[in-house]
């Protein structure tokens, strides 16, 4: 078989040309009007990654369908692996299947999340000991604000894994809305994520946030940074508007919104905050990279600008965003403690409209990340009590998910204790909130370490755990086989403690004065010396080999997930005795998900009552 | 154990469970997550909200992680039974609850909150003004008569009036024994105020300050140097300070030296 007949492959030979095409043009308009140097870096790539993101898409075959249809050519739908290759060949190439859109999406948040976490392993081996080792701060500043997007990449394109594996499923649709436009969402993210890796070769150090007037100074990484994240957002978009159309439009007869599976209401909540909240980081980083590119001054008050609108700009985005990373997480707990409790969920319409809460209430807070920035300072007034509301549909969902543990019959296999651990570690991030939303005590705590561990602790909480616990509960649906019980659990009983000492740890040092984002800090930093935990750098220290720990938990899992896809039991089709239809079909799941339409019946958690959620009945469905 | 989950019995051992937890938390937590010196009155404001925080939060965590780990032990599933748990729903009542009862914590955190804003904000006339400039990667601090220090000298028991601006980036004054942050934002002055409860050498002479002064310290990513962009800061009882400002004074313009030597003898 020939390498060319991946689309991955004639995609990555696409993005250089396009990219190389791009450069060519520049330099060729910069030497004909006169410039000194037919090569700038900046210039160059700015038009040469787009050139390249085009180059991909059309290599990769994302757009052919639709140029097809533009010129009246009609495009049935193709089912199946590519006509004479093996079956592996589709997930490495556009593919309409929603199941391997799925999969492709999860396996490269997944990659994402190790890039992520391979960042943060590089500068927490350097932070580890006071004095600077082998980071210089360049490497560092560079290094840290990789670790932050490449993570929150992971966290968009991993969400985007599981609603799009998951929710057609849940509603006994035999695909999304849009197909084509599902795998042209997730083929976008590629030329996004060369962006991303590509900017270390320049070098950026404004962090996650990129601050101007510091953003529009320094490297050339910035530009690719922007530009990076102007097609993540498109995915995002197109993505969510996917979502919310499918959610709309293909429920099958009898599941009113109230009787959708509880993952669902997660997902359209986030998708609606996607839609509408991403066009504001799209256009806030539009406008740093053309004030660099053509020297206009948005955010540079020497030229009339005003950095702290950009800063209002970011948030407005990126506080709903961080709702977005956790609120399909949330919906995983609620979606599987309900199965191993043997138990309804506890008011489920009050976890449903709690989600739609969050998502609201997530739009008029976005000040709170600006308490110090020096806005009016009556604002911080406003942004405190908006923030400290978040708490009460919180607060719900945790307490329901409690009243659906009382009185069930609790088993504990890996999916049920990530889903335990989340709600621990979701707590820790949750309650140590109000501290930073109430103003007078967010002072000391603001850009220092305790900020992080209560980020840390949300996303862990909120993604990470339910993530893991989510790909160890659908493992069987998705490959047939079950995966290895043991070492899950040991995956599970590293990763929990390891967390806490890192997150708590991370608290710790912040109260102690350490500030976030920097380089090397000082032994007797604010003349602390912790009688009880000794030195800021032995919590250092802890932090780090935390880190590790958890990297190597990371690691178990891909062997255990590798390895039972060979080796491991035959699962059958419903090892968790689950309600939700997906289980109610064979394992791995056939082309075509429901061979017959499935009718709405009952209540999706009515776990203790005779009767069941969904039936399948009617004519075989047909293959279109 | 009783058979039926809504037994009473379930529910006054969780009570208690949690009074306990909550109690043996806060005083970890106090512990784990230690401020440093209290230097400023400010400090003692926010210090006191913080504590009131770590409580409500003790007490939070211990009731839901007390009726957790309670239902993970006493509600496991038992060898060989396979029958589902008891079929409840849920309940409007319970839910009502634990949606108004959090609201209302909500609204007395917003009260608190804007009493210690407006506390830790306080604006005095009486106030020692000192402009800071920031700049990639350091501070100045100008006094009144044009008096430059690299060192942030500040009186002791008198308010302090910081107007911040910036050369290049967004910087933040933060003085981690003040509590106190404030960026300075390039284009723009903000401020910041705060009481300074300690001298230096009351600083220095607590047993594990190891010879480490008070710093001002950047706490916003401000470029290559952003984690060593430092100035001291010197907190001297007033009569000091005043002393040493016009001996500075003097220095920037000698022609001061007749005035201010009859004034510092009033």
């Amino acid at each position: 078989m020939s390498l060319m007949k991946l689309g991955l492959v004639r995609g990555l030979i696409g993005e250089v040309v396009g990219a190389l095409a791009g450069v060519f043009v520049v330099m060729f308009i910069r030497a004909a009007t006169g410039y000194e140097s037919a090569y700038s870096a900046e210039p160059c790539w700015v038009i040469g990654l787009l050139a390249g993101a085009i180059g991909f898409l059309i290599g990769v075959g994302a757009l052919t369908d639709w140029s097809k249809w533009w010129v009246g050519q009609e495009t049935p739908m193709h089912h199946g692996p590519p006509v004479g290759q093996p079956a592996w060949t589709r997930y490495f190439g556009v593919d309409y299947n929603h199941k391997v859109i799925g999969i492709q999406y999860g396996v490269t948040g997944f990659i994402m999340l190790m890039i992520g976490g391979g960042f943060a392993l590089l500068f927490r081996t350097e932070l580890a000991r006071s004095g600077l080792q082998f980071l210089q701060p360049a490497t560092y500043n560079t290094v840290m604000s990789m670790h932050g997007w490449a993570a929150l990449f992971s966290i968009l394109i991993g969400i985007g894994g599981m609603a799009n594996y998951i929710v057609p499923l849940m509603l006994g649709a035999e695909d999304m809305a849009f197909p084509r436009l599902n795998a042209f969402a997730y083929w976008i993210n590629v030329p996004a994520i060369i962006s991303l890796l590509a900017s270390t070769y320049y070098g950026w150090d404004g962090g996650w946030t990129v601050y101007p007037p510091l953003s529009l100074r320094g490297g050339a990484g910035y530009q690719f940074v922007f530009i990076a994240i102007f097609l993540l957002g498109f995915s995002s978009i197109l993505g969510s508007l996917n979502i919310i159309a499918t959610i709309i439009r293909m429920r099958p007869p009898g599941m009113s919104l109230f009787r959708m599976p509880i993952f669902c209401w997660a997902v359209m909540a986030t998708s609606f905050l996607q839609l509408t909240a991403t066009q504001f980081i799209a256009q806030a980083f539009l406008m740093l990279s053309v004030s660099r590119a053509l020297g206009m001054g948005f955010f540079d008050p020497a030229k009339g600008g005003d950095p702290i609108l950009f800063q209002h700009l970011f948030w407005f985005y990126s506080h709903p965003a961080v709702y977005v990373f956790v609120l399909p997480g949330l919906g995983i707990i609620s979606e599987i403690l309900p199965v191993f409790c043997r138990k309804p969920l506890f008011g489920y319409r009050w976890v449903a409209l709690s989600s739609v809460g969050i998502a609201l209430v997530g739009f008029i807070v976005w000040g709170h990340h600006m308490f110090t920035s020096g806005y009016a300072p009556y604002l911080r007034v406003w942004f405190m009590i908006s923030t400290l509301l978040v708490a009460v549909p919180t607060g719900v969902k945790f307490f329901s998910w409690l009243g659906t543990m009382w009185g069930g019959k609790l088993t504990f296999p890996t999916p049920m204790l990530f889903v335990l651990g989340s709600i621990s570690v979701f707590l820790l991030g949750g309650l140590s909130g109000p501290v930073l939303a109430t103003v007078a005590s967010d002072q000391p705590l603001q850009d220092s370490y305790f900020v992080l561990g209560h980020f840390h602790a949300t996303i862990f909480g909120g993604f990470v755990f339910p993530f893991f616990a989510a790909i160890y509960y659908w493992y069987p649906k998705i490959t047939g086989r079950m995966y290895n019980e043991t070492m899950g659990k040991i995956h599970f009983w590293i990763t929990t403690p390891a967390f806490w000492v890192m997150s708590v740890g991370q608290m710790t040092a912040g109260t102690m004065g350490m500030r976030r984002r920097i380089a090397d800090y000082e032994q007797g930093l604010a003349g602390m010396v912790n009688p009880h935990l000794g030195t800021i750098e032995v919590i250092h220290m802890a932090i780090t080999l935390s880190a590790f720990l958890i990297a190597f938990g990371v690691l178990l899992m891909i062997y255990n997930l590798f390895h039972s896809a060979e080796m491991g039991k035959v699962a059958g089709s419903n090892p968790w005795r689950s309600r939700s239809p997906e289980w109610q079909i064979p394992s791995p799941i056939p082309e075509h998900s429901f061979a017959r339409p499935i009718t709405v019946v009952g209540e999706p958690y009515d776990y203790g009552l005779p009767g069941s959620y969904v039936t399948m009945s009617g004519a075989a469905a047909g293959d279109d | 154990m009783p058979k039926s989950s809504t037994h009473p019995r379930h529910f006054i051992i969780v009570g208690v469970l949690v009074a306990i937890v909550t109690v043996v938390l806060y005083v970890v937590l106090e512990k784990a997550l230690p401020m440093p010196a209290q230097a400023s009155l400010e400090a003692l404001t926010i210090d006191w909200l913080f504590g009131l925080h770590m409580l409500v939060l003790s007490f939070l965590f211990a009731l839901v992680v007390v009726f957790m780990v309670y239902s993970i032990v006493v509600f496991r599933r038992r060898e060989g039974d396979d029958s589902d748990g008891e079929h409840i729903e849920g309940s409007t009542t319970i839910e009502v609850v634990w949606t108004v009862v959090p609201l209302i914590l909500v609204v007395i955190f917003a009260f608190i909150g804007f009493k210690t804003l407006n506390d830790i904000t306080r604006q005095d006339p009486n106030s020692v003004v000192i402009k800071a400039h920031a700049q990639q990667w350091q501070w100045q601090f100008e006094y009144e008569g044009g008096v430059i220090s690299d060192t942030l000298v500040v009186p002791l028991q008198h308010r302090v009036h910081m107007e911040m601006d910036s050369k290049d980036v967004i910087h933040s004054f933060f003085v981690a024994e003040f509590r106190v942050k404030q960026d300075a934002v390039p284009g723009m002055v903000t401020h910041v105020d705060f009481t300074p409860i300690m001298t230096t050498e009351e600083y220095l002479a607590i047993a594990d300050r190891k010879g480490e002064e008070m710093k001002v310290r950047c706490s916003e990513l401000c470029g290559l140097s952003h984690w060593s962009m430092m100035a001291p800061v010197r907190v001297v009882p007033e009569n000091e300070f005043t002393a040493w400002l016009h001996r500075e004074m003097v220095k920037v313009n000698p022609a001061l030296t007749k005035a201010v030597l009859s004034k510092t003898s009033n």
